[in-house]
Formats: structure tokens, C-alpha cells, sequence
């Protein structure tokens, strides 16, 4: 009767929160499938084709139109299929990045949270320190420092691409492993970690067994939320001129046509717009998982 | 609260070591024997340390042909202007929104500012300043796109001017982190004892609200003052490029490109060193706030 009663109380607000949330994964998904098949897709124009004017090309010679849908950009090609190709680039860039700060920063936050004692202490020194630098500052700090080392790893050539993946990865690291030592220093106290003990489980087993299950939804909301500010920040850094040269992510299309605003504002604003829709729509998703196994926020 | 200052200020050793390891090996080539340079990194950055502290001496720039404190000095001012404006506003926006929001808790107020709210969560400065500028700047033509005249004591209105636009991309976000914490913590605040209490004995609600409860709600807004300046930093960088405006960002920006070593160095370890001396400061205002802070440090 009772739970019923709060059922129908929170019933409304529920399927309020559910639209934002089906407009959010809409739009990942839309997003991804055309970023995926953009080389077949017929209404996605080629990365390197042109769109000519009476077959002369001009500098933000078509606005938003029939032929070129959110207009052309400085050199003359279609802002959709720059958006579209950048998007296949960003989307790789951030889940890289989230699953390599998922593993290292999971590894070091159960790992501290688990053996506690000196193992914490390195842990916590580690994350404090990734936590006193601006994220945007170390981010630049890490790529110019692994652009001018131009690492090889055996025949694995690190090439921009793999920096900013690394550079997120590494800025990724810090939330997660704070919030995965938190929950766990929570849980090894509970009664399934001391049963799992005296049943004579190894280290090892209730780590991987007991403890990970119950950890993953925490993992996945900070990592959805993640996501999103991964991907701005990958914006943010291409905006700076430390980007891909090729695809074009958003970031860099809105520094080329963000002077040009007066005249062409689709050029810049459509990219912005791409990247605001992704950012929270990984936002919403977040939240989402988050409301769903009830995790309170711990860190912002 | 000694081990929370302790581990809010050990990342400064370790952080800025780094920053060190990090930025001053490439001007071997250019080893000049004031700085040591044939020595190895640590002791580089030693040397480096103790020019700053003895002879204010942050270095030499290699490009600009001048001492870097002078090049830097004029570019600090903006940024801290702007790193200023930008708290303070967002403190302004956010208390009585929060207040509000608490005290008529599920109203349509209070709706619609979480909605806000998790709209400017999620809008990163790159995407935000844009629609600002092409709203503001290149339509109505309200604000001047350069504005030359920065300082407050050569042209106070112009100072304003130029300042509010970037002011209002870099603000709402941090009010909209605040506002949120805010109103989470009064609505608990609301439900003490306390508060009743005050409310029984016929305190007005007014005053309950405004001094009762708000003061004992401050804590998790001014712990995320410090983590909001390292993000406002980011910020700054990104709205500066857009605003032109010649700041420690658009410094950082070009001496990273341009390799101009000791800058880099010299403003990553101002940077740093200031956002870790704004959560000591921060820490030492719990005390303020809440005396039994004060007394509980005798304890520990």
C-alpha cells in the first residue's frame, strides 16, 4: 500500500527525467551510427569534397541549405560532414580515455582502498597531486611534454591521437580512483567481504569477485559524466591549437570560423552545438545510471 | 583538520616537482650557467625555486628577450581580475538562488533552477562564449569585440565593459556548481533541529534562513570554491582566446607553441601555487564559520 502510494507520488517526475534521458542516448546514438558508417552514408559528403558554387569554391559560400545542410566552412566544405568525421575521432579519443582511466584509476583506488596502510598513502599523494593542478593546464603540460619526447613503443608509433587519449586518460584518473577508494574503504567493512574471508578467499577473489560487481555502477555514472567533460576538454584542446590536424575535431572547426562570426555564424555555432548536445547527453546518461543505483555524488 | 590541510597542501611539492621534470629539459641547448642547466633536473628546478624566492627572478624569456616577471606581470592582472569578477559573481548568483530554491523546496522555482543549473553544469566555457559573443557582440553589438583600455585605473566603465561578457560565460557555470550544492545542503540544514528550535522561539523566517541556516550550509560550496578555481582557470584560458584578451591563458598558450621554456615553467608553478594557497586560505575559513572546528583541533 505504502510503496505503492510513493510509486504514484513519483510517477510524473520519473517520466519527466525519462524524456531527457531518451533524447540524451537518441542523440549518442544517432551521433555514433553516422560517425561509424560515414563513409556510406549518401548524405554525408565526402571528407576531402569540395562544394562548389557554379564550380568555383567560396569561402563560406552556402549557408544552411538544401545541398549543404548546416552550411559550408571557410574552405568550402560541407560543416555537416566536418562535424560528423570530427565526431568519429572525438567519440574514440573519450571512451579511450574513460576505459584507460576506468582501469588505472580503478586498479589504484580499490587497491588503496583495500590494502589501506602505505599502499593508501601512495595512492592518495598520487591523486592529491593530479587534483592541485588546473585540469586544462596539466592537460597542455602532458601533451607538449609527450609531443616533444615523440615516444616509440616497440613499432607502436605514439602519434597525436594517442597523446590526447592518454593526456584525458591520465586527467581521468584522479575522480575515478578517488571515488572507487572511497567505496570501497565503505564496503570492505561489510558483512559479504568478511563471509567471503572466513571462507578462506584469497586477496585476489574478493577483490575481483566481491567487491568489483558492486563497485561498477559507481565506476560507470563517474565515467559517463566523465566522458562528457573529456570530450569539452578535448574541444578545449584543440581549440588551443594542440589538436588532430586530420580528421578536424569540433574544437579546432570552431577555432578556424570563430573569427568569421559576424558573417558566418553557422560555421562556428553548428560544431558548438554538436559539442554541447554530446557533452549532456553523456551528462543525462550520468545521471541517469547514477539516480538509477541511487549513488550520492561524492565528488563533483 | 591538520590532516585535511596536510593533504590539501602536500600536493604542492610533488605537483610542482613534476612541472619542473616536465617543462625544463629542452633548453639544454641554450645552457646558461645562471641556471644551471648542466645540472639534472631536480636540482634545475632547485636553483629555479630559489631564484624565484630570493631575487624574485622567475627566469629569462628566451623570445621576448626579457626578464619573464616583467613580460609576465601586466598578463596576471587579467587573469586575476577575471578569476575574481568570476567567483565573486558566481557566489552572488548562487546564494540567494540556492536560498530560495531550499525554502520553497519542489516549487516551480526551484525546478526550473535545477534545471538551469544542470544546463550550465554541462556547458563548457568552449561552447558558451560563442553564443555569447554572437548574441551579444555580433548582432546586437551591445559590447566592442577588443576592448584596449583593461585596467580599472585607466578606464573604469571600459574595464567593465570589456569584462562582462567573459565574466558572465566564466560565472554562471561555477554559480550553477554552487547553487546546486547549496540548495542540497539547506534543504538538510531546514530539516535540524535547530532550525525548529529557532522557528519556536520565534526568530522571523527570514533571519532563520539567512543567518541560522545559511551559515551552517557554507561548507561544501567553499570546499568547491577550491576545486572550482582550478576549472575556472581552464575556463579562462578558453575565454580569453575568444575575447581576446591578453591574459595568463593566451601567455600559456603561446609560449607552449612558441617553446618559450621558462614562462611556461614559471606560469604552470604560479598557477599551481595558487590554487593551493586559495584551499589553505579556504581552510583556514572553516574556522570562521564554525568555531567547533577551532576547538575539535585540540582533540585530534
Amino acid at each position: 500500500m505504502l510503496a505503492e502510494s510513493i510509486e504514484e507520488i513519483t510517477a510524473p517526475k520519473k517520466a519527466k527525467r525519462r524524456i531527457g534521458w531518451m533524447l540524451g542516448t537518441a542523440w549518442i546514438s544517432v551521433l555514433s551510427f553516422c560517425a561509424l558508417f560515414a563513409y556510406q552514408l549518401p548524405f554525408i559528403t565526402k571528407y576531402d569534397e569540395k562544394i562548389k558554387i557554379a564550380d568555383r569554391a567560396r569561402a563560406y559560400g552556402l549557408g544552411p541549405s538544401a545541398r549543404a545542410w548546416l552550411g559550408t566552412d571557410k574552405s568550402s566544405f560541407d560543416v555537416l560532414s566536418r562535424c560528423v568525421y570530427g565526431a568519429r575521432l572525438t567519440l574514440l579519443i573519450g571512451v579511450g580515455a574513460t576505459i584507460m582511466g576506468l582501469f588505472l584509476g580503478g586498479l589504484i583506488g580499490i587497491l588503496g582502498g583495500y590494502f589501506r596502510g602505505r599502499v593508501d598513502r601512495v595512492v592518495s599523494i598520487i591523486v592529491d597531486s593530479l587534483l592541485a593542478l588546473p585540469p586544462l593546464l596539466l592537460a597542455l603540460l602532458i601533451v607538449y611534454r609527450l609531443d616533444d619526447l615523440k615516444l616509440t613503443i616497440w613499432f607502436w608509433r605514439i602519434t597525436r591521437p594517442w597523446e590526447i587519449t592518454i593526456t584525458l586518460g591520465i586527467l581521468s584518473i584522479a575522480p575515478l580512483a578517488r571515488i572507487t577508494r572511497a567505496q570501497t574503504i565503505a564496503l570492505r567493512e561489510r558483512e559479504f567481504v568478511l563471509s567471503a574471508r572466513s571462507l578462506g578467499a584469497k586477496n585476489s577473489r574478493i577483490i575481483l569477485r566481491e567487491l568489483l560487481p558492486n563497485l561498477m555502477p559507481t565506476m560507470l555514472t563517474v565515467a559517463f559524466t566523465g566522458l562528457g567533460i573529456l570530450i569539452a576538454a578535448e574541444g578545449a584542446l584543440a581549440f588551443l591549437g594542440l589538436g588532430v590536424e586530420r580528421p578536424q575535431t569540433w574544437g579546432r572547426l570552431i577555432n578556424i570560423a570563430r573569427d568569421d562570426l559576424d558573417i558566418a555564424a553557422w560555421a562556428t555555432l553548428f560544431p558548438c552545438l554538436f559539442l554541447l548536445l554530446t557533452v549532456i547527453s553523456f551528462n543525462i546518461i550520468g545521471d541517469h545510471i547514477g539516480r538509477r543505483f541511487d549513488i550520492r555524488e561524492a565528488t563533483l | 583538520m591538520v590532516l585535511m590541510r596536510l593533504g590539501l597542501n602536500a600536493p604542492g611539492d610533488p605537483a610542482r616537482t613534476m612541472l619542473g621534470g616536465t617543462v625544463s629539459q629542452e633548453l639544454i641547448d641554450k645552457i646558461t650557467l645562471q641556471y644551471h642547466l648542466d645540472s639534472n633536473l631536480i636540482s634545475q628546478y632547485w636553483y629555479w625555486l630559489k631564484g624565484i624566492i630570493w631575487d624574485r627572478d622567475f627566469g629569462y624569456s628566451v623570445q621576448q628577450n626579457i626578464s619573464v616577471f616583467t613580460y609576465m606581470q601586466p598578463k596576471i592582472l587579467v587573469t586575476f581580475f577575471l578569476g575574481i569578477y568570476s567567483l565573486i559573481w558566481g557566489l552572488i548568483i548562487a546564494v540567494p538562488v540556492a536560498v530560495y530554491q531550499a525554502y520553497k523546496r519542489d516549487s516551480r522555482f526551484d525546478k526550473a533552477g535545477n534545471l538551469f543549473s544542470f544546463f550550465f553544469i554541462s556547458v563548457p566555457a568552449l561552447v558558451f562564449s560563442p553564443f555569447i559573443i554572437y548574441i551579444f557582440v555580433a548582432k546586437l553589438k551591445w559590447f566592442p569585440r577588443i576592448g584596449e583600455k583593461i585596467y580599472p585605473w585607466d578606464d573604469l566603465a571600459a574595464h567593465f565593459q570589456n569584462f562582462f561578457l567573459p565574466v558572465v560565460v566564466l560565472s554562471l557555470p561555477t554559480a550553477a556548481v554552487f547553487a546546486r550544492l547549496l540548495r542540497s545542503d539547506m534543504i538538510a540544514t531546514l530539516q535540524s533541529d535547530f532550525i525548529t528550535l529557532a522557528n519556536a522561539k520565534g526568530v522571523s523566517p527570514q533571519r532563520t534562513l539567512w543567518v541560522h541556516a545559511l551559515r551552517n550550509s557554507l561548507f561544501s560550496v567553499l570546499t568547491s570554491v577550491g576545486v572550482q578555481i582550478g576549472s575556472l582557470i581552464g575556463g579562462a584560458l578558453v575565454v580569453e582566446q575568444y575575447f581576446n584578451m591578453k591574459g595568463m591563458g593566451f601567455l600559456l598558450i603561446s609560449t607552449i607553441l612558441s617553446k618559450d621554456l621558462f614562462v611556461v615553467q614559471s606560469l604552470s608553478a604560479i598557477l599551481v601555487a595558487s590554487v593551493v594557497f586559495a584551499n589553505l586560505g579556504i581552510d583556514l575559513m572553516y574556522t570562521v564559520i564554525d568555531p567547533r572546528i577551532r576547538h575539535a583541533r585540540a582533540l585530534l
